[in-house]
This record gives structure tokens, C-alpha cells and sequence, in this order.
């Protein structure tokens, strides 16, 4: 098996060590070693310190079998979306005898069949979640569907939340006060004169800043809660 | 139906459609895979990526062989379809995740409880 190779376990991040583990790709037994589920990477490897790698973007899905009709010992199973080097025998999809029927797909979309054994069954349900909270950790970058890249006013909230990170982006209404420029402070006087006139008589919005409740707030520059555009969030469900 | 612990999880959901698959949770259904796989099972957790994890799965591989899977995650990436419960009323499902989204996010009312969008003062 020439994709074997040898190298040190994962250093830090490991969910769920799992020693003990039969590997299996395809049809073929890999032998006994360790897993290491780490944030990182899934890593294996066996007692004389060979193994094997896979990266969760590669890795299509994973599950834990019961079913000893379908495999004869209880396993994680994971399908990587990935050539591996594998010898021929009954199961592997190629096999002479058997219709391939997915014959075109199996250029387009190679498919490996990893199961790892552990000896202790009953660990089968950590390795599963280990293995669930680092997919997750590991979002599909080629997302094209999903637009996230929430562009416009109203979606600017993830732009706070980037900013809010170590970085101190907001300022005490004193503070920002006196960092605002003379064009700043006019917005600031028109935004808030604008607010407090639209919002105070169309309805009563729970929580947003009028002329007479800023007196009780120190901060009047919580800008980014309440629209700038009035009637903006008009639609939005603010009974609850 | 638990919403999101991840302020940049609830908005991904709450402008996608994968809000609507949050809100099955619980639901026995069929996910079609990329690969042509099928999944049947029930949906224990679907999150903004729309990874799916589903538990007691029928699972049917692209060469038609069929097993038994106690728990499955599938990557969003890999997802093609989900067949959604005929006895799921989807206007509704949408607007109580929605529901369920802005009670996290206002909880306690504005200037109470868990802020989403911090002030100087929590800093």
C-alpha cells in the first residue's frame, strides 16, 4: 500500500484517540493502529508508526454501522471523496461480474471506503461525534449556492461581528464624541434626529432610542441596532 | 429545535433555505447525495452548512446496495436533495425558526441578556 507513510501523530487538537482501530480500505485490511480524530486532519496510524491522513474537506460523510449483515464488525465508516490506491478483491466497485452501472461516475467522482474498528465498541459514538464537531469545523469553501457574502446596509451586522473581536470597535458616547469629525458630528445629529422623529411616530419599537429615552442611556451611539433608513426593518416581527 | 450557538451560523440560516430544514428536526425523511447515495432516516441536526446528521438510516449506495447506519453525517457539499415531509406545513416551519432566531437574538430585550450586537459598555 504505497500511500502509506510515516509520520508523527497530530500534536494538538485531538478530539478522540482511538487506539486499538483496524483500518479497512475498500475490501482490504490495513491493520491495527491508532486513530487520531484532530481538528486538523483524521489521522492513522499502525504500530510501526506507518499511516494514512485524510483532510474533512475530502471526507463526503461519516457513520457508525451496526449492521453486522452489511460488515461483520461494528465500525465508523467514512467515504472520502478521493483515489486511494487499493488492490482488487470481491467488493471494491470494479470488480469483474458485477454491473457498473455508475461506471461514468466513478471518473467523475472517486469514492474511497474507509472503516476503522475499534476494538472498544462502545466507543463508536465519540469517534462519531468527534468527528462531526470537526467537519464542522471545515466548511465547504467552494460554496458557491450560499451567498455569504451578505452584502448591503442591512446585513452589515456581520461586519460589527468581525469587528468585535480583539479589536475595539465601538466607543463610549463620550469617547466617540470627541473622535467625531465636524461632518461626523452633523450625521450624528441628523441620524438621530431622523430616528427619534420616524420611529416615535409610526410606533412605539421595543428598545430603540428616542429623544427621551437617550436621557436615561448613556450611549447614544448604538447606531447599529436600530436601521438607519427609517421603516428599513418595517416587515421585521418586533412583537413577540 | 435548538437554535444556533453561533451569531454567523443564525444569519447563514436565517437568509438560506437551510432555516427550513432546521426546522424538521425530528422528521423520518430521504436525503438524495451527490453521488446518487439515498439516506433515509431521521434528521437529528442540520446546521448552516447544511451538514446533515441523521440517526436510524436506511442507507442505499450509488450500486443500490442497502444497510443499516445507527448514525450518519453527511457535508452539505454533498447533499442533492432533501424530500421534505409531505405533512410539513413549509410557510409555517420558516416562520417559527425565524421566530425562534429573533427570540435568541433579543432576548430579554434590548439592552438585556445575551447582546448580539455589543455596545462599548460589554466590551
Amino acid at each position: 500500500m504505497s500511500f502509506l507513510k510515516r509520520f508523527p501523530p497530530p500534536a494538538e487538537g485531538i478530539r478522540q484517540q482511538q487506539p486499538d482501530t483496524e483500518a479497512v480500505l475498500g475490501g482490504r485490511g490495513l491493520g491495527t493502529g491508532t486513530l487520531y480524530i484532530a481538528e486538523s486532519r483524521l489521522s492513522w496510524l499502525d504500530k510501526s508508526g506507518l499511516g494514512f491522513s485524510l483532510d474533512y474537506p475530502t471526507i463526503s460523510l461519516h457513520a457508525v454501522s451496526r449492521d453486522l449483515n452489511a460488515y461483520p464488525w461494528e465500525h465508523l465508516y467514512v467515504m472520502v471523496n478521493a483515489k486511494f490506491e487499493e488492490e482488487e478483491t470481491k467488493e471494491t466497485p470494479m470488480a469483474e461480474g458485477e454491473e457498473e452501472e455508475d461506471s461514468d461516475d466513478d471518473d467523475i467522482e472517486p469514492i474511497a471506503e474507509f472503516r476503522f474498528v475499534p476494538s472498544d465498541k462502545s466507543a463508536l459514538e465519540a469517534m462519531f461525534s468527534a468527528m462531526c464537531e470537526c467537519q464542522a469545523l471545515h466548511p465547504d469553501p467552494d460554496d458557491e449556492d450560499s451567498d455569504n457574502d451578505y452584502e448591503g446596509e442591512e446585513y452589515d451586522v456581520e461586519a460589527h461581528e468581525q469587528g468585535q473581536g480583539d479589536i475595539p470597535s465601538f466607543y463610549t458616547y463620550e469617547e466617540g464624541l470627541s473622535h467625531l469629525t465636524a461632518e461626523g458630528q452633523a450625521t450624528l445629529e441628523r441620524l438621530e434626529g431622523m430616528l427619534a422623529q420616524s420611529v416615535s411616530s409610526q410606533y412605539n419599537m421595543a428598545g430603540v432610542r428616542t429623544e427621551d429615552s437617550v436621557r436615561e442611556f448613556e450611549d447614544g451611539m448604538e447606531v447599529d441596532t436600530t436601521p438607519v433608513v427609517a421603516g428599513q426593518f418595517e416587515d421585521a416581527e418586533v412583537d413577540h | 429545535m435548538e437554535i444556533s450557538h453561533s451569531v454567523k451560523e443564525r444569519t447563514i440560516a436565517e437568509n438560506s433555505l437551510v432555516i427550513l430544514l432546521q426546522g424538521i428536526h425530528g422528521y423520518v425523511t430521504t436525503v438524495d447525495l451527490r453521488d446518487e447515495s439515498t439516506a433515509l432516516g431521521r434528521i437529528t441536526n442540520v446546521d448552516a452548512f447544511m451538514n446533515i446528521r441523521l440517526a436510524e438510516v436506511t442507507f442505499t449506495d450509488r450500486q443500490g446496495r442497502v444497510s443499516q447506519l445507527d448514525d450518519l453525517f453527511v457535508t452539505g457539499r454533498n447533499v442533492r436533495y432533501v424530500h421534505i415531509p409531505d405533512e410539513v406545513d413549509i410557510k409555517a416551519t420558516v416562520e417559527k425558526q425565524l421566530q425562534l432566531i429573533h427570540k435568541v437574538r433579543y432576548f430579554g430585550g434590548r439592552d438585556k441578556g445575551r447582546k448580539e450586537f455589543p455596545t462599548a459598555r460589554h466590551k
